[in-house]
């Protein structure tokens, strides 16, 4: 009787098992008309979200961010840099996403990943967007000595984004991460040696001070995202990667603290987006905003805390 | 806005003071490592295995300031272009991150790892396990401060432990360096920039057997027995570590 009733479940377990693997869009699909994820979530419910601050004891900011699986590692580095005619009073903010072999089994090393530049171009361009960072705070123009009157330089916000382990939506783990480095971001306190260079100070002789001290960076209006797939009638948010591949619409929607919208991306698919998903979509990433604000508040707090 | 993301100009970093760069006193009686340690002592050091979902096996390791993620894809399907093998291929990829040094983008460059990785590990793995096939094994130095490549090497026997790949014993390396005549175990960043000369043992404590041997600078033959004797007895060391931290996930899985 125990060895029948072993042999009947393990069965059972194998059979769904090969019909996940053999007619995934069919499994999905009978997950949805019951309203919930192969994982057990909700339709509209994002995956467990956590931020870590300063995981990168080297870097001027870091941060750690885990959206279920899907992992990225942010790190900044300051920089000194001459700036453009164009704009003499502004430093400049360069985003790099990266996509090591490591995080999926599709990445080879030497070529970067197809979605590498991808995430990276809506990167730049979505915290351009938001006017999060005033660019003309990392100036070193304007002191009042007099001396400051040759300095010609401004800071330069270098900043790498890993991704450790890719399970779907890293576009929203990435800006995550970016924007909670930057909300870590300490801009370091440098001096000007006498050879007319930016070095940090270190209290030697023949240095004068541009800035006296650490300080963190302004930022403005946040900006959050929530990427969601549009599949016949069902809106599934915070897809994971086996999702995405079944399921062909995806949208991208950008909304910052304030509540407006920042962008909208939706890279083709057989699904139509009518006004009323659209709608649907920006409501579910009005929420997903409240979430991780707080979530990235709580976690400066503790940052203070121990600082 | 397009100009402005266009080329960006050229930067430096604002490093401390360029005097720091010369080379730290020479050995004295008196000199105290710079952080504390004692000669024959390594860092701490912490593994866990499972740090990526994605891969078949992976591990994350933390010695002192290093850190470093690894990841195993495979037993899984050769390029076309590769000949047919009866017995399994093994491919190694070390890289850096941007970050991983004080300045950025500098001294990643180490491509000499991936083939020291390669020959570190392929005399522990059993080829004949999967034949036709190949094991990717991935590494990325998330912080470099020192003795990385052994970090690398036994995070990567551990990966693949992970992955369920058959191996004869766990690979365990250190490194030691060498000032005139006294010897530096684990040797961290600042100690490497004004080493003589450095050492490092890859090997599987359990049948003390040497999968690598790399020797820089000039030894004579007693110190290298010296060298070889400190690294053996902290790879044994480090091997408890590593088979404490898989039977930790054995046992948690087993709940």
């Amino acid at each position: 009787m125990g060895l029948s009733n072993a042999s009947e479940d393990l069965s059972s377990e194998m059979e769904v098992d090969a019909f996940r693997r053999l007619f995934p869009l069919r499994y999905f699909e009978r997950h949805l008309a019951e309203s919930i994820r192969p994982d057990g979530r909700p339709l509209g419910k994002a995956r467990e979200t956590s931020i870590f601050l300063g995981a990168v004891a080297s870097a001027n900011g870091s941060a750690l961010v885990k959206i279920g699986s899907t992992t990225m590692l942010t790190a900044i580095k300051m920089e000194v840099m001459t700036p453009s005619l164009e704009s003499p009073d502004e430093g400049c903010l360069a985003i790099d996403f990266h996509m090591p072999p490591i995080c999926s089994p599709i990445v080879r090393p030497g070529r970067p990943a197809e979605a590498s530049p991808v995430v990276s171009k809506q990167l730049s361009d979505t915290i351009s967007s938001s006017r999060m960072i005033d660019l003309k705070e990392l100036s070193l123009v304007g002191g009042k000595a007099a001396w400051m009157a040759y300095l010609n330089a401004a800071f330069s916000i270098m900043q790498d984004i890993y991704c450790l382990d890719a399970d779907g939506a890293l576009f929203d783990a990435a800006l995550i991460s970016a924007v909670a480095a930057l909300s870590h971001l300490q801009i370091p306190a440098v001096a000007m040696n006498d050879d007319g260079k930016i070095v940090l100070v270190s209290g030697e002789d023949g240095q004068k001070p541009v800035n006296k001290e650490k300080r963190k960076l302004t930022l403005r209006s946040i900006p959050f995202s929530l990427t969601c797939i549009l599949h016949k009638n069902y809106i599934l948010a915070d897809p994971t990667a086996e999702e995405e591949s079944i399921m062909e619409t995806h949208v991208t929607i950008v909304l910052d603290t304030s509540g407006q919208l920042i962008s909208l991306y939706k890279p083709g698919g057989p699904a139509l987006a009518y006004t009323s998903a659209i709608q649907d979509c920006v409501g579910l990433t009005g929420q997903r905003v409240k979430e991780l604000k707080s979530y990235l508040d709580k976690e400066n707090s503790a940052m203070e805390v121990v600082v | 806005m397009a100009g402005k993301g266009g080329a960006t100009p050229a930067t430096y970093s604002p490093s401390p003071t360029t005097n720091r760069k010369k080379k730290p006193p020479i050995f004295k009686e008196d000199w105290v490592r710079p952080d504390g340690r004692g000669f024959h002592q390594c860092r701490p050091a912490f593994f866990r295995t499972g740090a990526v979902n994605a891969a078949s096996g992976s591990a994350y390791a933390e010695f002192g300031n290093t850190k470093v993620i690894v990841s195993v894809f495979g037993p899984r399907e050769s390029k076309k272009a590769m000949m047919y093998s009866d017995i399994g291929r093994l491919n190694c990829n070390v890289s850096f991150t941007t970050f991983a040094t004080p300045i950025r983008g500098q001294g990643s460059d180490h491509k000499e790892y991936c083939a020291m990785l390669h020959k570190a590990l392929e005399g522990a793995i059993i080829l004949e396990t999967f034949p036709k096939t190949t094991v990717d094994v991935f590494a990325l130095v998330l912080e470099s401060s020192g003795s990385d490549l052994p970090v690398v090497i036994s995070c990567a026997s551990l990966a693949l432990a992970d992955a369920g790949i058959m191996m004869y014993d766990i690979v365990a390396s250190v490194s030691v360096s060498c000032f005139n005549k006294n010897l530096v175990i684990d040797p961290i960043l600042e100690e490497e920039i004004g080493q003589d000369g450095s050492l490092m043992i890859t090997c599987m404590p359990s049948r003390y057997e040497i999968t690598q041997l790399t020797v820089t600078g000039e030894w004579s033959t007693t110190k290298i027995n010296e060298g070889m004797q400190l690294c053996l007895d902290a790879c044994a060391k480090l091997a408890k570590i590593m088979r404490s931290c898989l039977k930790e996930v054995a046992s948690d899985s087993q709940e």
